[in-house]
């Protein structure tokens, strides 16, 4: 393999080389007609990404300190109940007790998790059960409705027809976390952790303290997602959304977070999350049925849970010494 | 006023009390080793100095004052910092943002001109002034990663120094460097605490030495107060000669013949050959390949290559399958990562290995399989009444018998591989499991054994193979090998001459 | 001056630990079994019912969820998409005949999921990573090939998997011949002592010389024959099928296992803990609905003593 394809292909860079090839492959199955490359589609793009993108970001940073967030995707649908239920005169109220309240369920899971020394799987799945229900009992399991009209259209109306208000948001908080987590010691911390933990507490770090802000920090984004989503929409439902956690999941992996952690940048999973999108905007875009989008996400999740396999490497490297072992027996065989 | 102090130090892990009423004091400008076998406790006592445990009994007292020294952050606090037997650096962080990983110091901008300077002195001081600070720490080979720690520990603001094992991957020129170090640090009135196996070292640049054995400090002298043998002495207990079995060295006829083993990246024409109800023993130093040339043997190395057979028939390497029909059988030198299965309990550890044996059409005949761990726990000393704790409640020595045990009463006896056979365990499970490895040869199996201590290699050894950086440089047969000359071998040898096979 | 955690304190895996949490355990079980027997109604044929259809379809997904926390893969994502695909193949092969449509359904599922297994336990290939992929490429695929329409069956003779033997519901009695037979692979016979000794430590059962990708790649087949089984049953049930058949019966499947007492790590647990695990739940659920409070709060409350369940079993063991 050239030394190019090899660059392209290394965890740091992939998630860019992915993004590319797919608005390349989408571009050319366009052939020309400018449903793919229109604006439109860009604004798509953008609106998908103003939700994913956040929940994709706090799951990341689970992931980069080899934990799992499952509750995010209750998160997202409290959140929105809250802030909708909270912020009819006064939207920015709605705003902050929705992500004061993701801060708190993720501080919490975080303590219950380090103090108690219990794995996030069985944390984050009761707190992803509890959240639920804490919405169900909130909205009285009903469709709540956001009377202030003027802040949904608000929020979804076009800037220079690229971008909204939701997505600009989100996008302002991607460029704060890459921020940090580039220039600050905090990043720094986070990949100790996640790359070992026992290591980095002997050396002095106080990972407990790491992973709490993590999930506190997963807990706001989410939170902050299931906000802006719930007040462009006009109306919050108790609904769990269930299907944003695999989707969200797939997109920081894309992005280059590794599962085991201690791999993983902000503008890494902002890639993840856009090819995902552009996949599914792009997609319909072009008039391809919405089957082909899970089937290409699939098939990329696929070829990335192989090629960062542990024992990929192992595996081929004996198969083919195995191999010359066996020709060179063969070869002696036959000239003796 | 002594800078640090403990008073009746008591440490438990489970049943093992690991360290039992330890007392010691540490004066300013004292350069202080602590020596005792493996399993004596001396790694447990410092890292109570440095808050990763916590002790359950006795009092930690600094500056004259009773603290209690809740975790490594506020170790940091009180002026202690330590280089860990185990490396604490992150693989996926440059060495700069090692060198700066934990401190407290540290503001929100950690890359910044100043701590760059600083953290380029300290790589000089340990002699590494030409590595570039953002080279990835994963790329580093294991002594300059000990290095790096040891210059992590240079820009703490310590007024105790702690080195825990920081030798044992480097030359002698990187020592050399060490110590001109330390001895600076001494003269600007810190402290050091120092721990190692080598009496060497102890000598050449300690004041004083406290002695831990089984647990138990075992006293405390000035280095002009005693001798190297006194030392040993002290460490051991007792003689070398009631440490390791007597036996009269029968060899049978010849086992396992290697040839031409290369085990990527150290390890390169290695050969070597062993003859029934022999013990082989290859000495080296952690990083001289010595334990990696035992897991290609045993099959786990995906890139080894290499000939090897065993009673004249030739087995591929990499796979462990096919070692283990050639007879082929491993203990790990990693004993709770891969060696016992810890939540398992003691029982079922012991018959891990014979589980096709008891099995028929598919069904595990489990009353066979209680006898059978019944008979392996009485062959190896382990209490039956313990057959159905966890084996994370055993003793350090107890794990290691159910690691042997489960290759005792296979078909034919074959080759047994061990690396560090009695890596933490104490000293009186130490003999035990000495006496079990004689027992093995007399069964008819070939022992080969990598060992990074040399009085065990030297105490139970018919043959002596020494190893430096992947190379093999001279194999003895027992009579012929001193400590001198292997441990010449083993850390500088003047020439990496071909190896006299054993004749 | 910072706090010694409360770890320390705890000493979690300590003899004390663990037997107060087994204490504990005894009495949560006989408190819970005394609320339920004390709520009116809750023996009456209607709710036991009830209880036994909750568990049954779960349950068995649940059974197949244990094998694969066993062997230390964690979960999986994509069990709940398989019963529903299961579920499709069965009601679209109905026109063959009940008994190879359910042999068709059982091998889609057992496929899927060991070419799964096969990749987890060859190459190491992160878990939730290939459910992820998985679940994408069933629903995908089902969308495919159905266009999105909901199946009907061709053909009669359902009663194999429907209605009642004796007054218990066949669901039942298929969920409770998945707990023996599971149990029993694990317990009596050599690959399933196998399994947990590879998810207890694989580093150690590969040196001792055990294949560890068979063994995990055996665990993945049992699940998806236990989710092929439960979507056979849905269908039978239901009449009609689609994709959301089987829509979040991961989470409940994994939070039957912990509950149960199944570790996160694996190595530790059995199809008997799941059993347990499930009927809880469900009996929590039902004793809430009985006792009338609202569905709102029949939710939180089970989440929170599931959060409190699975806090409690963590204690008694080490990290």
């Amino acid at each position: 393999m050239t030394r190019a394809a090899r660059y392209l292909l290394t965890p740091a860079v992939r998630p860019f080389t992915i993004m590319a090839a797919t608005i390349v492959v989408l571009s050319l199955m366009d052939r020309g007609t400018g449903y793919f490359f229109s604006v439109g589609t860009v604004f798509s793009v953008m609106q998908l990404f103003a939700t994913l993108g956040l929940v994709a970001l706090g799951l990341g940073l689970t992931l980069l300190v080899r934990e799992f967030d499952l509750s995010v995707a209750s998160m997202v649908g409290l959140a929105g109940a809250i802030a909708v239920m909270t912020g009819g005169a006064d939207p920015w109220i709605g705003v902050a007790l929705g992500v004061c309240a993701g801060v708190v369920s993720g501080t919490l899971q975080g303590l219950i998790m380090t103090q108690l020394g219990l794995s996030s799987v069985g944390v984050t799945l009761g707190g992803l059960l509890t959240l639920q229900g804490i919405t169900y009992v909130l909205t009285g399991n009903a469709t709540v409705s956001y009377p202030n009209m003027a802040v949904a259209l608000g929020l979804n109306a076009p800037i220079a027809g690229l971008l909204s208000v939701r997505s600009a948001a989100a996008l302002a908080v991607f460029l704060l976390a890459g921020l940090v987590m580039t220039y600050t010691h905090v990043g720094r911390d986070i990949i100790a952790t996640g790359s070992d933990r026992r290591a980095s507490r002997i050396a002095g770090l106080n990972t407990d303290a790491v992973v709490v802000g993590v999930f506190a920090a997963s807990g706001a984004c989410a939170a902050l997602a299931g906000v802006l989503l719930s007040y462009s929409l006009g109306a919050a439902s108790p609904v769990a959304l269930a299907d944003v956690l695999a989707p969200a999941a797939a997109a920081a992996i894309v992005g280059g977070v590794s599962v085991v952690g201690g791999r993983g940048s902000a503008m890494g999973i902002a890639a993840g999350v856009l090819t995902l999108c552009i996949l599914r905007s792009g997609l319909g875009a072009i008039g391809v049925p919405p089957y082909v989008h899970d089937l290409v996400t699939g098939g990329i999740l696929l070829v990335i849970a192989i090629l960062d396999a542990p024992d990929l490497m192992r595996r081929v490297t004996a198969w083919r010494l195995d191999h010359a072992e066996r020709r060179d027996a063969a070869l002696k065989g036959k000239s003796s | 006023m002594p800078i640090l102090a403990v008073e009746g130090i008591t440490k438990r892990f489970g049943p093992n009390a690991v360290l039992k009423n330890v007392s010691l004091s540490l004066d300013a400008k004292e350069v202080r080793a602590i020596c005792g076998e493996n399993g004596a406790g001396k790694s447990t006592l410092v890292k109570i100095f440095t808050g990763v445990y916590q002790p359950d009994g006795g009092t930690v007292c600094v500056d004259g004052t009773p603290t209690e020294i809740a975790h490594p952050q506020h170790a940091q606090e009180l002026g202690i910092a330590m280089v860990a037997q185990e490396l604490s650096l992150a693989p996926a962080l440059s060495v700069l943002d090692n060198i700066w990983l934990g401190n407290r110091k540290v503001p929100l901008f950690h890359r910044r001109k100043d701590l760059r300077a600083r953290a380029r002195a300290a790589l000089d001081k340990v002699g590494l002034g030409e590595l570039a600070l953002e080279t990835p720490v994963a790329a580093l080979s294991i002594g300059r990663r000990q290095l790096v720690e040891i210059a992590r520990m240079l820009t703490r603001d310590a007024r105790v120094f702690i080195l825990d094992e920081p030798t044992a991957t480097l030359s002698d020129i990187e020592i050399e460097r060490i110590f001109a170090a330390l001895r600076a640090l001494k003269a600007e009135g810190k402290s050091i605490v120092y721990i190692t196996h080598r009496l060497g070292e102890v000598f050449a640049i300690c004041d004083a030495v406290s002695v831990l054995r089984n647990g138990e400090l075992v006293g405390t002298r000035g280095i002009g107060d005693i001798d190297r043998d006194q030392l040993m002495a002290m460490m051991l207990g007792r003689s070398m000669s009631e440490m390791y079995p007597r036996w009269d060295s029968k060899p049978g006829e010849p086992l396992i013949a290697v040839r031409n083993l290369r085990v990527p990246p150290i390890v390169r024409d290695f050969n070597l050959s062993a003859a029934r109800g022999t013990v082989t023993c290859i000495a080296g130093q952690v990083g001289s390949g010595a334990i990696e040339v035992l897991r290609a043997l045993a099959g786990l190395s995906a890139d080894a290559t290499g000939e090897v057979d065993v009673n004249g028939r030739p087995y591929r390497l990499r796979s462990v399958r096919r070692a283990q029909r050639a007879g082929v059988q491993f203990v790990s030198e990693d004993r709770a990562g891969e060696g016992v299965f810890l939540r398992l309990n003691a029982g079922q550890n012991l018959v891990a290995a014979k589980l096709s044996a008891h099995t028929r059409l598919g069904v595990l005949g489990r009353s066979g399989l209680r006898a059978t761990a019944a008979k392996l726990a009485a062959a190896v000393g382990v209490d039956r009444a313990r057959l159905r704790s966890p084996a994370d409640e055993l003793s350090g020595g107890n794990q290691q018998k159910l690691a042997f045990g489960r290759w005792i009463g296979g078909d034919e006896p074959g080759v047994l591989l061990m690396n560090e056979p009695t890596r933490g365990v104490d000293v009186g499970a130490r003999a035990e499991i000495y006496r079990l490895i004689r027992q093995f040869c007399e069964r008819g199996y070939g022992v080969i054994m990598a060992s990074s201590e040399l009085e065990e290699v030297l105490g139970m050894a018919d043959v002596v193979v020494s190893m430096y950086r992947g190379r093999q440089i001279a194999s003895y047969r027992r009579g012929a090998a001193d400590m001198q000359r292997v441990l010449a071998d083993i850390t500088h040898p003047v020439s990496p001459a071909s190896p006299v096979a054993a004749a | 001056m910072t706090a010694v955690p409360l770890r320390a304190r705890l000493r979690p895996g300590g003899i004390g630990a663990r037997h107060l949490v087994l204490a504990a355990r005894i009495v949560g079980i006989a408190a819970l079994t005394a609320f339920a027997l004390t709520t009116p109604g809750f023996t009456s044929a209607l709710s036991v019912n009830a209880l036994l259809n909750a568990i049954s379809f779960i349950g068995c997904v649940a059974v197949g969820m244990t094998f694969i926390t066993l062997t230390g893969n964690i979960m999986s994502l994509c069990l709940g998409a398989t019963v529903s695909a299961s579920a499709l193949i069965f009601l679209a092969s109905l026109a063959f005949g009940v008994l190879p449509a359910f042999l068709l359904a059982l091998g889609f599922g057992i496929v899927v999921t060991a070419a799964q297994g096969l990749l987890i336990g060859y190459f190491r290939a992160n878990p939730i990573l290939v459910s992820i992929a998985g679940l994408s490429l069933l629903i995908g695929g089902a969308a495919f090939a159905t266009g999105g329409q909901r199946i009907y069956p061709g053909g009669a003779g359902l009663l194999m998997f429907k209605g009642r033997v004796a007054g218990v519901p066949v669901e039942a009695l298929y969920f409770f011949a998945t707990v023996i037979v599971g149990q029993f692979i694990l317990s009596w016979t050599r690959i399933g002592r196998v399994m947990v000794m590879v998810g207890s430590n694989i580093r150690a059962a590969h040196a001792v010389g055990i294949s560890t990708a068979a063994a995990i790649a055996v665990a993945y087949v049992i699940a998806g024959a236990c989710a092929a089984v439960s979507g056979v049953l849905l269908a039978a049930r239901y009449g009609s099928g689609d994709m959301e058949l089987g829509a979040g019966y991961d989470y409940a499947a994994i939070a039957a296992v912990l509950v149960g007492g199944t570790a996160i790590q694996g190595g530790s647990g059995s199809v008997i803990r799941t059993l347990i695990g499930v009927t809880v739940i469900a009996m929590i659920e039902v004793v809430l609905l009985l006792r009338g409070f609202s569905e709102q709060l029949q939710f939180l409350i089970t989440g929170l003593i599931v959060l409190g369940v699975i806090m409690l079993h963590t204690i008694g063991e080490k990290r």
